[in-house]
Order: C-alpha cells, then sequence, then structure tokens
C-alpha cells in the first residue's frame, strides 16, 4: 500500500513553480526587449520624423513576421537542444555553415557598430568625443562579459530601457496625436515609390527581425535545457515578446510623428546635431531635459546591445566549428568564445573612430544590412524546421510551413523593391 | 592514411575501369578498439546502393576500384553495431574522453591497420575544417611561408565516445565504456555540455551506480530534468542508488506527477526514506542529513561491532564514526574506528565509548551544523529528534556546501543561463 503523499515544506514546492515560470518566461521577452536596442530606437524615431505615421503598418506586419520567426526559432531549440549554427552544421556540413556563419557574423559586426554609434552618439550629447565614448564603452562591455558580471548588469540596462519607453508612452500621449490617422496607418499599408522611403521600410524591419535574434531565441531555448513540453509557454513568451517591443516601437513613431513631424521639422540623419534633433520627441514630458532622457535611454539600450550581440555572435561561430562555448567556461578555458568577443567589440569600436561619422545615418544603416542578410538565415531556419526527422513532433504543420515561406519571400521580395526603387525611383 | 572527406564524392570505377558511380559514405563496425570498413555506400544515378567491403580493391583520394563487375544491389541490412560514417558521424558532436569535453567532428582519418583500412582516430583541428572547405592547400603554402605549422587535432579513436542520437539514422548501440570509467565529476561536466536527449542517451547506457554518481555531481536543475527525461522505473533505479539526503533534494525538485511516479517504483524501504527526508526544511539539519549511517546497541562488544559492520552497512557514507544507542534507542555514545580497532575484541563497547556525544537537533540551522562541525572538527554530526534519538548524520562534504558562496562556482556570462533556481 502506497503513504499518503507527504506535504513538503512550503518553500521547496514555491521554489519549483517559480522557476518553471520563470523558465520559460524569458527568452522571447530578453530577445523582443533586445530589439529595442539603440538602432531600433534611432530606426523608429527617423521613420517617424521622416514620414509621420505613415510606417506604422510596417510596424505591425513586421511584428507579425517577427512572431512566427522567432515562434520557429524556439521550437527548433526545443525539439533540438542545439543551436541554429550546430544543426546547420549536422545537417549542410562545414561549408554551408560555413557561408551563414559569416554571413551572421557581417549582420552582427553592423549591429554592433550601430551600439557603438549609439553610445557615441549619446554621449555627444553630453559633448563627449566619439573616440573617447567608444574606447570607453568597449573597455566596459569587455570588463563586464569576460569577468561574468554581465549577467547582472543586463537587468539595470533592462530596466532602464523600459523606464525610457514608458516615457515614449507619455510623450506620446501628451503630444496630441492623431489617433485617426494612426490608427489608419496601422492597419492600411501606404504605399510611396521613392527609394528613401523602401529604405526606412527596409531598415524597421531589418530593426525588429534580426539574425542575431533568430540565433539568439534557439540558442538561448536550447541552452535553458526547455523540451518539447515547454511549447505552449514559450509561444506565449514569444508573442508576448513581440507585442511589447512592437508597442514601444509604435509609440516611439507615434511620439516622433506627433512630436516632431507635425510640426514640420525636417531631420537631417547624416548630420551632426540629428541625435539633439530626435531626442526632441520626449520635449512633451520631459522639457528641457528631454536630451537627458534620450541620451539614458540611448545608453542603456546601447549597452544591452553590446553586450547580447556580441556574445550571441561568438556563441553562434564557436557551436559552428566546435569550440568551447561560453556557459561554463573561464577565459582561459574557451579562448576562441572570448576572443571571438573581444574581437567583435575592438573591429566595431574602430570603425567609429573615423572622424565625422554620420552617428544616426550609420546605426540606420545597419538596419538595411541586417534585413538584406536576414533572408538567407531564414532559408535555413525553415528547411530545419519542415525537417520531421530532425523536429519529430514540433516540425511546422502545413499552416506554419506556408506562413514561415510567405515571411522569408515577403522579406526578399522587400529588399528586391528596395534595390529596385534605388535604381529606379525618384529620391 | 586517408580522410573521409578526401574519398567522399570521387568516383567509383568496376574492375575494368569504368565509371559506376561516386564515393557516397563508408560504413564501419563499431565494437573493435579501430572499427574496421565494412562496406561502401556508392551513389549512382541519384540512387545509394551497398557493397560489401570485399569487393573493393582500393580507396584513396582518387576514388575507389571494385573487383567485380558485376554488382550485387541485394538490399543492404544495416547490422545495429554498423554505423555510416559520414551520415552518423560527420559534423557531430562527440566526447573527447580523455580531454572530458564535447567537440565536434571535422573529419575522419583511416588508415591501413594490418592489411585492412580501420576507422583511427577523429580529426578535431583547425586543418580539418580548412581541408573540408577546400582550401587547406593555401593556407599550408601560408603557413609554412611564416614557418608555422597549422594546427592539427587529432583524437584517437579509442579515446572517443560517439554520442547516442535519436535523429541519427540508426541508433548507435554503443556502450559508453569508456565514460563508464571517468570521475563522477568529470562525467557530469561532459554531460551538462549535451543537449537533453542526447545526456538522457548517455545516462541510460550508464550502470544505476555510475548514473546515480554521475547525476549527484550535477547542477540541481539539471538534475531534475533529466530524471524527468528518464523513463520511470529506471529514474527511480537511479535514486535508489544515490545517498538518500541527495535523493531527497531531488524528488523535492521533481514535477508532482512525476515525484508520486518514481517514489511509488522505488522500492519501499528507499522511498519511505527518502520521503522521511523531505519533511525536513531544506536549510536545515535533517534536510541535509543522510540516514546511512552504522548505529550498534551499547550491549554490543568491540568484535561483534566489527562484524556488525561488515555484514551491515556496506552503503553507509561514513564508517569512521560508529554511534551507540541505548536501550530505548536514544543516542548515548560514540566510537571511532580507531576506537574499536585498538580495543580487546571481548571488551563492551559502552566501556571506552565516548559517552557524551555532540549532536544537533533536526531543525538545527545548516550554519549550526556547519559550527558544530568546525568546532569539534567532525567528520560528521549525529542529528537527532526531540527525544534524543538518532535519525541520521551530516557528513562534513554536505556541511561545507553553506560556507561556499554560491556565484563564486560559476563565473561566466549568464547571458544564456539555464535557470531559475540559480538562487539555491
Amino acid at each position: 500500500m502506497r503513504k499518503p503523499a507527504i506535504a513538503l515544506s512550503p518553500r521547496a514546492v514555491n521554489r519549483v513553480r517559480f522557476a518553471a515560470i520563470l523558465g520559460v518566461l524569458g527568452p522571447g521577452l530578453v530577445s523582443g526587449f533586445a530589439d529595442n536596442d539603440a538602432g531600433g530606437i534611432t530606426t523608429y524615431s527617423v521613420a517617424g520624423v521622416k514620414y509621420g505615421y505613415e510606417l506604422l503598418w510596417v510596424l505591425l506586419a513586421s511584428q507579425v513576421v517577427l512572431f512566427f520567426t522567432q515562434e520557429v526559432g524556439a521550437r527548433l531549440g526545443l525539439a533540438t537542444g542545439q543551436g541554429l549554427t550546430g544543426l546547420v552544421r549536422e545537417r549542410f556540413g562545414v561549408r554551408w555553415v560555413t557561408f551563414l556563419t559569416i554571413t551572421m557574423l557581417i549582420a552582427n559586426v553592423g549591429s554592433i557598430v550601430a551600439e557603438f554609434a549609439g553610445t557615441a552618439a549619446a554621449l555627444s550629447l553630453f559633448h563627449v568625443a566619439a573616440p573617447v565614448s567608444a574606447a570607453i564603452a568597449a573597455t566596459v562591455v569587455i570588463l563586464l562579459i569576460t569577468r561574468g558580471s554581465f549577467g547582472k548588469v543586463q537587468y539595470l540596462f533592462v530596466f532602464v530601457g523600459i523606464g525610457v519607453s514608458l516615457a515614449y508612452f507619455a510623450s506620446a500621449l501628451m503630444s496630441h496625436p492623431d489617433w485617426g490617422t494612426a490608427f489608419h496607418s496601422l492597419i492600411v499599408p501606404s504605399g510611396n515609390p521613392s527609394a528613401a522611403y523602401w529604405l526606412t521600410v527596409v531598415a524597421t524591419v531589418g530593426t525588429t527581425i534580426t539574425p542575431w535574434g533568430q540565433a539568439f531565441i534557439q540558442s538561448y531555448c536550447a541552452d535553458k535545457r526547455l523540451g518539447p513540453e515547454d511549447l505552449i509557454g514559450e509561444r506565449l513568451d514569444v508573442g508576448l515578446g513581440a507585442l511589447l517591443t512592437n508597442l514601444i516601437a509604435a509609440f516611439i513613431v507615434v511620439a516622433c510623428a506627433a512630436g516632431l513631424w507635425s510640426h514640420h521639422i525636417v531631420i537631417d540623419t547624416s548630420s551632426p546635431t540629428a541625435v539633439a534633433d530626435i531626442a526632441r520627441a520626449l520635449a512633451p514630458l520631459a522639457g528641457e531635459g528631454a536630451t537627458v532622457l534620450f541620451a539614458i535611454g540611448l545608453l542603456a539600450a546601447s549597452f544591452l546591445g553590446l553586450g547580447v550581440v556580441p556574445l550571441t555572435s561568438a556563441y553562434a561561430a564557436c557551436e559552428a566549428f566546435g569550440w568551447e562555448t561560453g556557459v561554463d567556461w573561464r577565459l582561459r578555458d574557451a579562448p576562441a568564445f572570448y576572443g571571438l568577443i573581444i574581437f567583435f567589440i575592438v573591429i566595431a569600436a574602430f570603425f567609429v573612430l573615423i572622424p565625422g561619422l554620420p552617428l544616426v545615418q550609420v546605426m540606420f544603416m545597419a538596419q538595411v544590412v541586417n534585413a538584406l542578410l536576414l533572408p538567407f538565415v531564414l532559408v535555413f531556419v525553415m528547411v530545419l524546421a519542415s525537417d520531421k526527422k530532425l523536429m519529430g513532433p514540433l516540425v511546422s504543420g502545413r499552416f506554419l510551413q506556408v506562413v514561415g515561406w510567405g515571411g522569408t519571400g515577403l522579406l526578399v521580395l522587400l529588399s528586391i523593391t528596395l534595390a529596385w526603387s534605388s535604381f529606379f525611383a525618384p529620391a | 592514411m586517408l580522410y573521409l572527406s578526401q574519398a567522399v564524392g570521387r568516383p567509383v570505377r568496376d574492375q575494368h575501369g569504368e565509371p559506376i558511380g561516386t564515393v557516397a559514405d563508408l560504413i564501419v563496425a563499431i565494437g573493435d578498439r579501430y572499427p574496421p570498413v565494412t562496406g561502401i555506400v556508392v551513389n549512382t544515378n541519384g540512387r545509394e546502393i551497398f557493397l560489401h567491403w570485399m569487393s573493393v580493391t582500393s580507396l584513396d583520394a582518387d576514388g575507389a576500384v571494385l573487383g567485380t563487375s558485376a554488382i550485387d544491389i541485394s538490399k543492404f541490412q544495416q547490422r545495429p553495431n554498423e554505423i555510416r560514417l559520414k551520415l552518423d558521424l560527420m559534423d557531430r558532436q562527440i566526447v573527447d574522453i580523455d580531454g572530458r569535453k564535447v567537440v565536434r567532428v571535422n573529419d575522419l582519418r583511416l588508415d591501413e591497420v594490418e592489411g585492412s583500412m580501420h576507422l583511427v582516430a577523429v580529426d578535431v583541428g583547425a586543418s580539418g575544417l580548412l581541408r573540408r572547405l577546400g582550401i587547406e592547400g593555401p593556407w599550408r603554402t601560408i603557413a609554412h611561408g611564416l614557418h608555422r605549422s597549422l594546427p592539427e587535432r587529432y583524437i584517437d579513436w579509442e579515446d572517443v565516445d560517439p554520442v547516442e542520437r535519436t535523429i541519427a539514422s540508426v541508433k548507435l548501440r554503443v556502450p559508453h565504456k569508456g565514460l563508464a570509467e571517468l570521475h563522477p565529476a568529470d562525467l557530469a561536466t561532459i554531460i551538462d555540455q549535451l543537449s537533453r536527449s542526447d545526456r538522457v542517451g548517455v545516462i541510460v547506457s550508464l550502470d544505476d551506480e555510475a548514473a546515480a554518481d554521475a547525476i549527484g555531481e550535477m547542477e540541481p536543475e539539471t538534475q531534475v530534468d533529466i530524471l524527468e527525461d528518464l523513463e520511470p522505473g529506471r529514474a527511480a533505479d537511479i535514486l535508489e542508488e544515490m545517498d538518500p539526503d541527495e535523493a531527497a533534494d531531488l524528488v523535492a525538485d521533481l514535477s508532482d506527477e512525476s515525484r508520486e511516479e518514481i517514489l511509488g517504483l522505488m522500492e519501499k524501504e528507499d522511498a519511505d526514506e527518502v520521503q522521511e527526508l523531505m519533511t525536513y526544511d531544506e536549510d536545515t539539519a535533517g534536510g541535509i542529513m543522510t540516514t546511512e549511517f552504522v548505529a550498534v546497541p551499547a550491549t554490543l562488544t568491540a568484535a561483534e561491532t566489527i562484524d556488525r559492520l561488515r555484514d551491515l552497512e556496506p552503503d553507509a557514507e561514513t564508517i569512521y564514526y560508529v554511534y551507540v544507542n541505548d536501550t530505548e534507542g536514544r543516542l548515548c555514545g560514540v566510537l571511532s574506528l580507531r576506537d574499536l580497532i585498538v580495543s580487546k575484541p571481548n571488551v563492551v563497547i559502552s566501556k571506552f565509548m565516548f559517552g557524551e556525544p555532540v549532536a544537533v537537533r533536526t531543525g538545527a540551522s545548516q550554519e549550526e551544523v556547519t559550527e558544530v562541525v568546525a568546532r569539534y572538527n567532525l567528520l560528521a554530526v549525529p542529528v537527532v529528534d526531540e527525544d534524543g534519538r538518532l535519525q541520521g548524520i551530516v557528513t562534513v562534504d554536505d556541511a561545507i556546501d553553506t560556507l561556499l558562496p554560491q556565484p563564486s562556482k560559476r563565473r561566466l556570462p549568464r547571458l544564456f543561463s539555464r535557470s531559475g533556481t540559480s538562487d539555491r
């Protein structure tokens, strides 16, 4: 006869449940939040300042695509317990994984350059020269990562980021936006044949759906040892992450549209004063303090990206080539891993040293590069996720396959439109 | 010497030199020290056919030559101990037993051993990667010009353990012999680097005791994952082999259903012990104690006590101390192994035992226990209930765990941290 189950001390039970919730509600939210990095804030601002409410439909569309790409990434991680590059290596061999890794690394170095441009732009509001801020940022981030304290500090960046996002909510509400136009633009896509318009569309998509975000969500799910039974929780997490990211993005656009664009303020993104101009979108809330508030937000977002993107890149490269990855290794045990991180950071920091670099333009263009390289990454993701033998019960069904390939196709189409418009359309 | 990557894709010719296809894969039989090649997979017009190694006259970087023109395309039966090198091993993760880590296969090295071709080593170095990319030659020239050599790293097949993969075309039935011989802490480190399904594969291949030892060395959240992924009967067997205090901590972390199921499948005696330990709060003496100790009645003689030690308690965590109970079952003394051995065999132990043993209550905090152990220089401290009855012992290794600040155990970027339980 079985004994009646013995009551556990309440602590033990609570801890397990709490862990189960925290364990699943995580990667999607973190990845979604890190999406609104320096490049994100800047690109959304530029979109709002230049085109007012017109590009809100792009946000809605990219949120849908973001959800499905993150979902499939999470599903790959849950089903296989491996990262993206590891799977590509096993399925397609050394050559393809080298191609994929190099593609991702180019996009990621672009993103890291954008993060450095973000710190430089933020500190330029306090009259700190770009080389100085790049040197400071690089040193701080390398120390945080190699000494293992980035994990703790990242929450500080996240919280500051949330604070500044709330400031955008408030500013948007206080600057009396034209809600009717905003909702209309959100749902009805607008067309505009100019090259600059499509460039902004591509940058907006590129800052929302990123190659590193794709690698990140999968590695995170695999590394947390989540399993197929966590699918529902993970979908919820990914959905919330995508929703939150785009809600913040939408309010940045609305704040910039209502605060700047509707007053016919024109911003030249390649001028050195562009950062200060963009910061004025926060003026309804913060008044004269808008610059400081924006600088703090941009700095926190840049630092979050500066930690997450190099870590994800090094992780992907190490997994592709079978070198020791970060978890559980110290600096001297995983020289390739830490070496790569330092390499990415230093290369990107040097880029920012170019004198007279238009920082806002750099952040913006880095997102365009991300968007153009993204389809190459997604093709691998979609092929892997349709492999029954690999995925087992988590294989993409017909609906998810159609949506996945459809999203990938749309991104390709977008790149073609951009290329076409930049050659044939009025500027 | 031949690398698999040099052979794959090369032409296969019959004895008259007529091309019939290309080399798609090689088959080896696992089990020997160096697995012999037993077959070849030939791609002919997009179709794969299998040929026995007997029909191959030669294989090198120029391709394969067959000794026959009559190809027997009768259906090939892959035997359980046979694996396809390209499909099942190339680019996969393997365990480097000597280096105690998980690495990826860049290439496979084949050699003539006693007149036939064998798989001898796994190439995990940069030169293997460059060869696969088809740029080994240029790099070698550059390196030579700089008076350097390309970094080459091979792992002898003997030091390799292929990771069991559910997605492999065949389920490898490889006995993880090498792994089982590792120290449990090293084994735990290796298993920790594997993906979730691979870990279970490795654990399943170990015997219960080795599995219990390895699991005991892992992080709590990893232990839970593994136990819940294992078949419940097997999980119960492994738990029975673990120290009851460890088992109780682990069982407490399982989900409600798994806990019920696994406890029900354990032997009653072990399950009761675990359940009893689970009633204590984790941070108290009761929570960290083990019930595997030696206690004898005060009326025994030294010789009888030594006999008892031999017979009854081979499992006890420590036998350096033998605890002595009075007729009511209360702790009344303690003997060291030394006392027992040096005393005359027929002396009753109550005559020479230490009559005022230091003990802690089950509800004592972990810090108190640590302090007692440190102050009296004990290897283990007995834990008693309100009536003074011996319930268990806390060994010094469990007591000092509290002294280690948790963060210092892992000093890494926690971006890919895998837990909400790291507060433990």
